[in-house]
């Protein structure tokens, strides 16, 4: 309890961190319920890495031209960092929807092939950078303690819009996911649907990906909706239980994190799995009486 | 019969303007029932996709005789192809059909939930609405998909094999609501199957594809046994 006396204190050094875990456990799963949904699972794997590649590429190009961009400013650094991140997101969901929409060739080669480019990229391009081991690998790790009251406005309000966008336009995309061709009969743009969902499924790992970093931001994309799917019994349950378990265990995560000293991210992922497990196999035991009961 | 609905002008139908069928000329009369028979492969669901407009046509045109607004389908699907991830119930499956109405963003008035629920109990479905999709029967399914078709407030009602995975009663009962209320509400029926049997006490008007060939005519025209090993043995129209 002194721990949770503590981390409401308004003296609290660490307060946007836990903020912005707490906005990221919200949000992710939402976007994730979309994700398991349209059984894009990998992409959520692939995706934030691709986007972290997109941090290391935005954030050496300067170099590459000869000037660094810290000498502008943390913010300038961010922005450059989330032009990056957003630029191969978007580039990367659209193509890998592009060709899996076509349905020619394997969607998981594709996939497992971005992911692990992407990585080896990373990895290229820091070992080449002389400040990537030490700032800028932190921001590809999502390091979760030092986080500015600006960086934390500006992932409360891309999140609020993608969580706003998603709660307002959900009946569309959940038609458009569910049966395009109805949506077809139905005279909807399909496509502008599909667009849509993208744009907001690659804002939000963008924006994850720099506040928390890649793996975590898959962690909170995929565990929490996995888990509300095994015990939610309906798409209203899932919509609210996913974000719920983000959340809660975002919250939950960080404070056995700053009780033992351990890294947030890695405990939050951790304790996902935890719960995940945790309900997998309650439901695997009692089946009978399921968790899944609907009459 | 009535005044002609839908117009088929020498239409090719198929896949990446790779033609499957050809040459067809026919019409759908307003407030018919028509089956659209053949075996599997023989263009049933192609023909009724272009007609949705879900596939262009490869070649010919579609005209509907309805100058004022157009047509309104409503299409119920096998209902198998439904990925079971989906926690929907049967209620908002079937509500969907009113999102055609309905502005992007807006909630669903009050009156068109209400007449989901109308149109659940028009074909018996209210009882498992509430269930989740993926768990009922396969003729559970069709009923609430059908629900779902009658809630677009349809001119033409579309059904691509709505008796495959259902027993032979509940086909039965399927076949004598969708006969009442093509007769009931003048609603076109436009039936794709490839049970001969089930839809003679039905089907006015037969549209058989075999090798290619598309056979027209009456039930009792072209559902006789000679003329039926006619059409399996020459593929000649």
């Amino acid at each position: 309890m002194d721990i949770i006396y503590q981390i409401f204190s308004p003296d609290f050094l660490l307060r946007n961190s836990i903020y912005t875990s707490v906005l990221v456990g919200l949000a992710c799963p939402l976007v994730g319920v979309f994700l398991v949904m349209r059984r894009l699972v990998f992409m959520g794997v692939a995706l934030p890495q691709i986007s972290s590649t997109g941090v290391a590429v935005a954030l050496s190009l300067p170099l590459w031209f000869g000037f660094h961009p810290s000498e502008h400013g943390s913010h300038s650094v961010h922005m450059l960092a989330f032009a990056g991140s957003i630029t191969f997101s978007l580039i990367a969901i659209l193509t890998l929807a592009f060709l899996e929409r076509r349905g020619r060739g394997q969607p998981e080669g594709r996939l497992g092939t971005a992911y692990v480019v992407a990585a080896a990229l990373s990895i290229l391009l820091l070992s080449k950078n002389p400040y990537g081991e030490i700032g800028w690998l932190d921001m590809l790790k999502g390091e979760v303690i030092t986080i500015s009251n600006f960086d934390l406005g500006l992932t409360a309000a891309a999140l609020t819009l993608i969580v706003a966008a998603l709660g307002v336009f959900h009946k569309e995309l959940f038609l458009v996911s569910f049966d395009r061709e109805m949506a077809m009969i139905l005279r909807k743009n399909v496509v502008f649907w599909d667009v849509l969902l993208y744009l907001l499924i690659g804002l939000t790992v963008s924006i994850s990906v720099l506040s928390v970093g890649p793996l975590i931001a898959f962690g909170f994309l995929l565990i929490p909706a996995l888990t509300a799917h095994k015990i939610a019994r309906n798409m209203r349950q899932f919509a609210i239980l996913a974000p719920l378990i983000g959340g809660v265990t975002a919250f939950f995560g960080f404070c056995i994190a700053y009780k033992l000293d351990l890294p947030v991210g890695p405990t939050d992922v951790v304790l996902l799995g935890a719960l995940y497990a945790g309900i997998w196999m309650i439901a695997g035991i009692i089946p009978r009486i399921g968790l899944r009961r609907t009459t | 019969m009535n005044e002609p609905l839908i117009i088929l002008d020498n239409l090719s139908i198929g896949y990446n303007s790779q033609a499957v069928l050809s040459g067809i000329s026919l019409s759908i009369a307003r407030a018919s029932f028509t089956a659209i028979l053949g075996a599997n492969g023989s263009g049933k669901s192609t023909l009724i996709k272009t007609i949705l407009g879900l596939l262009p046509p490869v070649a010919g045109c579609i005209n509907t005789d309805t100058p004022a607004a157009p047509l309104k389908y409503g299409y119920v699907p096998q209902a198998f192809q439904f990925d079971s991830i989906y926690l929907l119930t049967g209620f908002a499956v079937a509500l969907m059909g009113v999102y055609g109405r309905v502005r992007p963003g807006r909630i669903v008035p009050s009156g068109e939930r209400a007449f989901t629920h109308e149109c659940l109990r028009a074909v018996g479905a209210d009882e498992f609405a509430h269930r989740r999709f993926a768990e009922l029967s396969g003729g559970q399914k069709q009923r609430v998909l059908i629900a779902r078709a009658l809630t677009m407030r349809p001119d033409v009602l579309v059904l691509d094999e709505p008796t495959v995975g259902v027993d032979r009663e509940a086909k039965d009962l399927m076949l004598e609501f969708i006969s009442r209320i093509n007769k009931e509400r003048k609603i076109t029926v436009l039936l794709v199957t490839h049970d001969f049997a089930a839809v003679r006490d039905y089907a006015g008007q037969v549209i058989w594809l075999h090798g290619g060939k598309m056979s027209l005519g009456s039930t009792h025209e072209l559902l006789t046994p000679e003329r039926m090993a006619e059409i399996i043995e020459t593929g000649v129209a």
